[in-house]
């Protein structure tokens, strides 16, 4: 082995920790802007303060904080935890967990999964609900969890509070995903819109994908929607699925679809640019049309 | 506790089991396995009994956890499996109800559902806080069976244990036993994924659980003291449930080469006190890649070489085997140099890195002696060039870093 040099140059020290420095800092930088621009920070609060540490948690090692449940955040391309305690002088706490994610829109979708549709939802950040002792909302990129111990009657206007002034430091709270807005209104389930990260309707090769609940003439059924990275993205996709499905076909070009799969049942969907979109378990082929042609003019207007 | 750090000899039992004689056991070794029914597609299928329960099961099943796909686990229960494994935190409820949505078009014979929940817990020791109650507990099992649409239960972990006290913590056990009283739940279990040795033998002991869920997989440091454990509960009648038997995505991702799935899911399942593993699928090929290790778990010789060398793809962690600390002329402390090395290139965490430099009271001048590095890592880090990289950090000053 090389004797190593007594006395390197002093760059070459302390590049590595330049390269790190550089790698933490732009880190940093993403965790802000992803805020809407402010530096990132626990507010203070009149009457609570900080205890102990903030603890930070990244993607190695967030499952020392919260177990097996690490794993559905990796898969939601999970950044960073942070993790603040507050107390006052009753001895009663609120907790903050700020989870960032790669984007606003993976961030939506780990909140989607686990947002609950009877909750009681609140305006705070892009979208907020709250039970009891608990209150939970999405910001931007980051997905901020909060509880509260025995702090009494006022919890909801305390996490409130302590939401409200989280969103603030970051000086924007940022919004739903846009693409939502393509999906048909008539007979959509509040707050149902999904993100799935990865695997999408349990194919590999279908990366990422939107899905909507529906109720419509008595028929429940789900709408979905699959944005490819450029066309040739979405011919590749659907010529892995009508493969798998054993529909293979020469050419595939734009337009409808409609096969069978193995485990879905009827699948029928519409291929147009970069967008992908069908619906799920709904046998009446009239209202699927009518409503396949409505996600077709809501995604038209995206353009 | 588990050891943190290993002696040379629990390292080497520890390997020899896990990588040696554990891949190679001899047809006549392992119990012969139950063959019955013929599942769709004319697929034999190998079932265990999951311990004084009595419930029959194929030998993999379905943790739900990953997956929002009822479809997904529609194919799984067609497709033979019968164990649904989920919990009251996975997508804060919404996992249970998804499963609910899917099996409540099924005859109730049909599945197996286990769930679980952890008392409040304070993650630095492993110990419940205040409210970890008795009431706690019953309105969590409650909320199952209400997210479920179940009358009951199959199987109700205590989940999440990770030390011999809150293992046996009585306002949780209370819960539990009124709840199987009341026919809320049919079996308790106890669910760990750390320091499982411990609990694992709190359980036993106890006599109180039916079912133990562990972490069990081929890259697992103290996997034998695990396999001991196992020995112990299926000896005392228990089911034996394994999760992670790829170590999780967490685990996968850290890794620099994936581990094949096939192999590490027959591995647990060469040690036959192992009644089923739940496996986190979430596309159809895998589930399908699963459905083949049902038929047939026994390890081809590729697969044994797989596991062998992938045994040894550790990363950035060290396994604290301690061999280096004979090796090294220096006597330098190789083991905590490298988990300081860990820190700043898995973790970036180059404070806590800095400290325990600090800490170690290194000599000034460090392998600057050698010639030649003398140290031969048995999982093969190159540990002079690691320790060259990560030394540098302790003349950077403090608040460069902070």
């Amino acid at each position: 082995m090389k004797k190593f040099s007594a006395v390197p140059k002093a760059w070459l020290l302390f590049f590595p920790f330049l390269l790190i420095g550089w790698v933490l800092v732009g880190s940093a930088s993403l965790w802000a802007s992803g805020g809407g621009g402010g530096a990132y920070s626990f507010p203070e609060m009149a009457g609570w303060e900080q205890s102990g540490e903030i603890q930070t948690f990244s993607r190695t090692n967030l499952y020392d904080y919260i177990d097996g449940g690490a794993d559905l955040y990796l898969k939601y391309d999970f950044q960073e935890l942070k993790v603040a305690e507050y107390r006052n002088n009753q001895k009663a706490s609120v907790t903050i967990e700020v989870y960032r994610h790669k984007t606003p829109v993976h961030a939506f979708g780990i909140y989607s999964q686990e947002r609950l549709d009877n909750a009681s939802y609140i305006e705070v950040g892009a979208q907020g609900y709250s039970e009891k002792g608990v209150l939970n909302f999405l910001t931007a990129d980051c997905y901020v969890k909060m509880s509260s111990v025995d702090v009494g009657p006022e919890e909801q206007a305390v996490l409130l509070a302590f939401a409200k002034k989280l969103v603030d430091n970051w000086g924007g709270k940022g919004s739903l995903p846009l693409i939502l807005s393509s999906f048909p209104r008539a007979g959509k389930k509040k707050n149902s819109e999904k993100f799935i990260a990865r695997e999408f309707l349990g194919y590999s090769f279908f990366h990422s994908g939107f899905t909507t609940d529906y109720e419509l003439a008595g028929r429940k059924f789900k709408l979905f929607l699959i944005e490819g990275t450029d066309p040739k993205d979405c011919r590749k996709m659907i010529q892995e699925y009508l493969k798998h499905t054993g529909n293979l076909q020469d050419k595939v070009e734009e337009g409808r679809y409609q096969l069978q799969d193995p485990y879905h049942g009827g699948m029928d969907f519409y291929w147009q640019g970069v967008y992908i979109w069908g619906a799920l378990d709904l046998a009446d082929e009239t209202l699927r049309s009518q409503v396949l042609k409505l996600f077709a003019e809501g995604l038209a207007k995206k353009k | 506790m588990v050891d943190k750090g290993m002696d040379r000899r629990e390292f080497i039992k520890a390997t020899a089991a896990g990588c040696g004689g554990f891949f190679f056991l001899s047809a006549n070794e392992i119990k012969p396995e139950e063959t019955t029914g013929k599942k769709p597609k004319e697929k034999k299928f190998i079932y265990r009994i999951l311990g004084k329960t009595g419930i029959k099961l194929p030998v993999i099943s379905m943790g739900v956890m990953n997956s929002s796909n009822p479809n997904l686990v529609r194919a799984a229960l067609n497709s033979g499996m019968v164990l649904l494994d989920t919990a009251t935190t996975y997508q804060r409820g919404t996992n249970e109800k998804m499963i609910g949505e899917v099996i409540r078009e099924r005859p109730r014979n049909s599945y197996v559902l286990a769930t679980k929940a952890h008392p409040p817990t304070d993650r630095s020791t492993g110990l419940y806080t205040k409210e970890a109650t008795e009431e706690d507990f019953q309105k969590k099992i409650d909320a199952s069976l209400k997210n479920l649409g179940l009358d009951y239960i199959d199987i109700y972990h205590h989940h999440g244990v990770s030390v011999r006290e809150s293992a046996l913590h009585e306002p949780v056990l209370k819960a539990l036993e009124k709840a199987k009283k009341a026919g809320k739940i049919r079996f308790i279990g106890i669910s760990t994924h750390k320091n499982e040795p411990e609990v694992i033998r709190a359980a036993v002991d106890s006599k109180f659980y039916d079912v133990i869920l562990t972490t069990y997989n081929f890259k697992q440091q103290h996997q034998a003291q695990i396999r001991e454990g196992i020995a112990r509960a299926a000896a005392a009648g228990m089911g034996v449930i394994v999760m992670k038997a790829m170590g999780g995505v967490q685990l996968q991702e850290r890794a620099e080469i994936p581990v094949e799935p096939v192999p590490a899911l027959k591995w647990v399942l060469q040690d036959s006190n192992v009644h089923t593993i739940i496996a986190g699928f979430t596309t159809f090929d895998q589930m399908n890649l699963d459905l083949s290790v049902m038929e047939d778990p026994a390890l081809t010789r590729s697969e044994k070489a797989h596991l062998q060398w992938a045994a040894f793809q550790t990363g950035l962690y060290c396994q604290g085997c301690g061999q280096c600390l004979q090796q090294c002329p220096e006597k330098l402390p190789i083991p905590d140099l490298m988990r300081a090395y860990m820190y700043v290139y898995g973790y970036r965490n180059l404070s806590h890195s800095q400290d325990l430099l600090l800490s170690l009271n290194l000599p000034p001048r460090m392998c600057g002696d050698c010639a030649e590095c003398l140290v031969k890592c048995s999982i093969g880090f190159n540990v002079s060039r690691k320790i060259r990289d990560v030394i540098r950090l302790r003349d950077v000053p403090a608040e460069f870093i902070a």
